[in-house]
């Protein structure tokens, strides 16, 4: 037993939202310590948001949701103490950077909440000074925070939750919202405030390859929002990766690599759980492959298509009979990867990627494309072609022009003319109606483009753009429902679904008038793990069919598991495009263009 | 960054001359709002004209004149008035003023001296006022006002800085405005053309514009009470806004010179 009291006390904690029935969490009890970095798994439903909001006292007294059990902080029970008092005891950082600034500059932001404590004005001036230079804002104090990017605007949000002073600081998805530099960014800042060893930190984070670093313990929730495991990080995901991959627990990037590996016959033991421990793991395989191939009979086949069928049941003996374990190692897994749609569907033997043969004919094909924005131009005369039946990412920096890029493709902002064209249609000059026949458009927000009143009319709308006959608009109409899982929800009013309800209408609507292409812009950006598997399994099952794909996405791990083809945008022009495979390969094509690819993409390209 | 005017930026004035920035927020509210209230109620010509000349005396005096504040006051607001006061004029019922003398007639149409006095007296008269609220309104930043309200006024302050908050709210909206009127655009929702077709697809970028203004706000409340927002009556103020005997000065000057306008012109 620890001799200090916990930071944090949780008994029996049960919420049932005013919305809900059930419970989630269900009955959860937990202490947290000084000096602990606590991360709450758990898959999507099994309440970690709300838990988080139950922390500081938002729950029961600012969220309509009824609470049984006790939360106590420090020395304050959150059913009596309000949210502004128990903040002393615990500081909260949520996941929209944006919703969480409320003055004109980065000073005053952090100096924010001290003044609300009604603290001296030298003792606000020092915890401001503090906090800044600790994430590394102080620089930037008299800058308006949207200035910042989105990680620096983050670090904003850390350093306003430092000033506060409290020992324990919950974090909710706070690089959900962010691109690769941003969450690298807010992980350095973490890993400065956990270096000084005063304070506790929960996190909820769906990205582990940055989570697992710093944690010191996992807790884990089952989907009814009950505590199923909690324990050191290692031995929680070691010992329990089946339940976890069963429950819909997202893991690392490398333990998820692992059990590929594992599936496909190679067992890495102990399972990895970073990308230096896949590494390392790799490594020694190679050295045991090597002894095993050093024998003659057993020579590796270089250039044959490797499979990797080395069994090595004991690590330290030489198991495998075939060898192929060599440096080939990365090709396999870039390219036998299947979609990484969520994690139970690791478990089943890969599944090669739906490759239709490319006849070479482009559906999408840009030439000197220029677009201007105002008086600025964003894109210098790009040339593009995207293949029919791809699926093509658009990845880039902020600011590299990949939303206009997408946009202009598909006529949401008409391009200049004669510069696009899709499927045989200019579209800057061609009606929504003949454009919605060709290319489909989903916007990042599903509800910015809703306009009918109920889900029924929503899919309808398109159709009767095209005065197609009634009779006909039923059945697709009533087909496409089905295909969506939303039969049953056809005269609810778009707004009153659920939020991966919305985003399969959005892509519904897109869809009814059968177009070659459908494009989307950012559609995963801000959604948990769970809605963003749900869609891109979908995208896929889209492909399969004969639909190109054109997605805009910040999320590279996605474009590494999901995209045929990638271009890379930087500064308004196309850095480098081709096959996925051929550009992670050398991963230049990316780090050039200010891109960092994910932590597992990197160490396979630097073993080539 | 968007065009939009951004509501927290300081003013700095560049010659001391440009007293308007070292005044109290609220002094320059009280020292105008008695005469904007009794303009109101004005019909005649000079005394609104006179209201135009003072202010904009004191904001070229005491006000840092850019090419923006320049455009404003020599630009946009006479253009206004102009406009405003020959709209009036045409539109004020001819048999009210069907014995002054006739100026032009068109047809069967006649325009009236009368008419125009009475168009350009109501255009001269949201000049002044406009004019008038200008001298707080271009040299007072959102922050100070809000801070002088509370710290003078007593206003609480949760209901200031909430006001202050929602400011950050507009450039978003504007955003997401762009994004559904580009979105509604691609789904062929056009509707035809004309005022009455450009209204009905106003009402419905109404219901998205809410539904995300409503989640982003309970978001922002739910993160400053987090921040301890409202933990005590008070808060520690950093920056004074402080009321001094200039303050007291520049009123009493205002309202005299306000006074002496109403009780000199007729």
């Amino acid at each position: 037993m620890r001799p200090s009291a916990p930071l944090l006390s949780v008994r029996d904690l049960s919420i049932t939202h005013a919305d809900a029935v059930d419970p989630s969490p269900s009955g959860v009890s937990f202490d947290v310590h000084a000096g602990e970095v606590v991360l709450l798994l758990g898959p999507s439903g099994a309440g970690k948001s709300t838990l988080t909001l139950a922390l500081n006292g938002l729950i029961p007294h600012a969220v309509p949701a009824s609470m049984t059990g006790t939360v106590v902080a420090g020395d304050l029970d959150t059913s009596t103490a309000t949210t502004p008092v128990l903040s002393t005891r615990v500081a909260m950082v949520f996941q929209d950077p944006d919703a969480q600034i409320v003055t004109g500059t980065v000073y005053d932001e952090v100096a924010f909440g001290p003044e609300n404590l009604l603290l001296p004005l030298d003792v606000v001036e020092s915890r401001t000074r503090e906090a800044l230079r600790r994430v590394g804002l102080w620089e930037r104090r008299t800058d308006n925070p949207d200035q910042l990017s989105g990680g620096g605007r983050q670090r904003l949000a850390i350093a306003c939750a430092l000033a506060m002073e409290s020992p324990l600081i919950v974090l909710d998805e706070p690089t959900a919202n962010l691109d690769p530099q941003g969450t690298e960014d807010v992980y350095t800042a973490l890993a400065d405030v956990v270096a000084a060893g005063d304070r506790a930190i929960l996190l909820v984070e769906h990205n582990l390859d940055a989570a697992m670093a710093l944690a010191t313990r996992v807790i884990v929730l089952d989907r009814a929002g009950r505590m199923a495991f909690d324990g050191p990080p290692a031995a929680v995901l070691r010992d329990n990766v089946d339940e976890l991959v069963a429950m819909g627990v997202w893991l690392p990037a490398a333990t998820l690599e692992a059990l590929r590996m594992r599936d496909a016959g190679a067992t890495l033991d102990p399972l990895p759980l970073t990308v230096v421990e896949l590494d390392a793991a790799l490594a020694s395989a190679a050295r045991l492959a090597e002894t095993a191939a050093a024998r003659p009979s057993e020579a590796p086949t270089a250039g044959l298509p490797a499979v990797p069928a080395v069994r090595l049941q004991d690590p330290g003996t030489s198991a495998g009979g075939e060898s192929g374990f060599s440096s080939d190692i990365r090709a396999p897994i870039l390219q036998t990867s299947p979609p990484q749609t969520s994690p139970q569907q690791t478990s089943p033997p890969p599944t090669p990627q739906p490759r239709t043969p490319q006849p070479q004919t482009p559906v999408i094909r840009a030439r000197g494309l220029t677009v201007r924005k105002g008086r600025s131009e964003v894109l210098h005369g790009i040339d593009l072609d995207v293949e029919a039946g791809s699926l093509t990412a658009i990845v880039g920096a902020n600011g590299a022009g990949k939303t206009t890029l997408i946009q202009a493709l598909a006529g949401v902002v008409p391009p200049p003319r004669r510069q696009v064209d899709v499927a045989g249609l200019d579209p800057a000059t061609a009606s929504p109606r003949e454009l919605a026949g060709r290319i489909g458009f989903v916007f990042q927000n599903p509800e910015h483009q809703f306009i009918a009143p109920t889900v029924f009319d929503e899919l309808a709308h398109g159709l009767r753009l095209r005065h197609t006959p009634d009779d006909e608009i039923t059945t697709r109409v009533e087909g496409m429902l089905a295909r969506f899982g939303l039969a049953d929800k056809a005269d609810r009013h778009p707004f009153l679904l659920s939020g991966g309800e919305k985003r399969r209408l959005s892509v519904g609507t897109a869809l009814i008038s059968r177009p070659q292409v459908l494009a989307l812009d950012e559609p995963t950006f801000g959604q948990d793990r769970a809605r963003a598997s749900e869609l891109l399994a979908l995208l896929d099952a889209l492909r399969a069919e004969g639909t190109t794909i054109v997605i805009v996405t910040h999320d590279l791990q996605l474009v590494a598991d999901h995209a045929s083809h990638t271009v890379v945008l930087a500064d308004g022009r196309v850095h480098a495009s081709g096959p996925t495979d051929d550009l992670l390969r050398s991963g230049r094509a990316f780090s050039d263009a200010g891109l960092r690819l994910p932590a597992l993409q990197r160490m396979l390209a630097g073993r080539s | 960054m968007t065009g939009a005017v951004d509501p927290y930026a300081r003013f700095a004035p560049t010659s001391p001359r440009q007293f308007l920035y070292g005044l109290n927020p609220l002094a320059k509210v009280a020292a105008v709002l008695p005469a904007i209230v009794l303009l109101v109620f004005v019909r005649d010509l000079a005394t609104p004209a006179a209201f135009l000349v003072l202010s904009y005396g004191v904001l070229l005096v005491g006000a840092r004149i850019t090419v923006r504040i320049a455009a404003l006051l020599l630009g946009a607001l006479p253009l206004g008035i102009l406009l405003i006061g020959i709209g009036f004029s045409i539109w004020v019922d001819a048999g009210l003023v069907a014995d002054t003398v006739p100026v032009a007639s068109v047809g069967g149409w006649t325009l009236y001296s009368g008419a125009l006095a009475i168009g350009f007296a109501t255009a001269l008269r949201l000049g002044a006022i406009i004019a008038l609220a200008l001298i707080g309104g271009l040299t007072t930043t959102g922050p100070d006002l809000v801070r002088a309200s509370v710290q003078q006024l007593r206003v609480p302050y949760r209901i200031g800085y909430t006001a202050l908050a929602a400011f950050r709210f507009v450039p978003r909206f504007g955003y997401e405005l762009s994004v559904i009127r580009a979105a509604h655009r691609v789904r062929g929702h056009h509707g035809g053309r004309g005022p009455f077709a450009r209204i009905a697809r106003g009402w419905g970028y109404i219901v998205p514009l809410l539904a995300g203004a409503i989640r982003h706000a309970e978001r922002v409340a739910l993160a400053m009470d987090s921040r301890a927002f409202g933990a005590h009556p008070t808060r520690t103020e950093r920056h004074l806004v402080p009321f001094r005997r200039r303050d007291l000065v520049f009123i009493v000057l205002m309202l005299a010179a306000s006074a002496l306008i109403f009780l000199v012109l007729p």
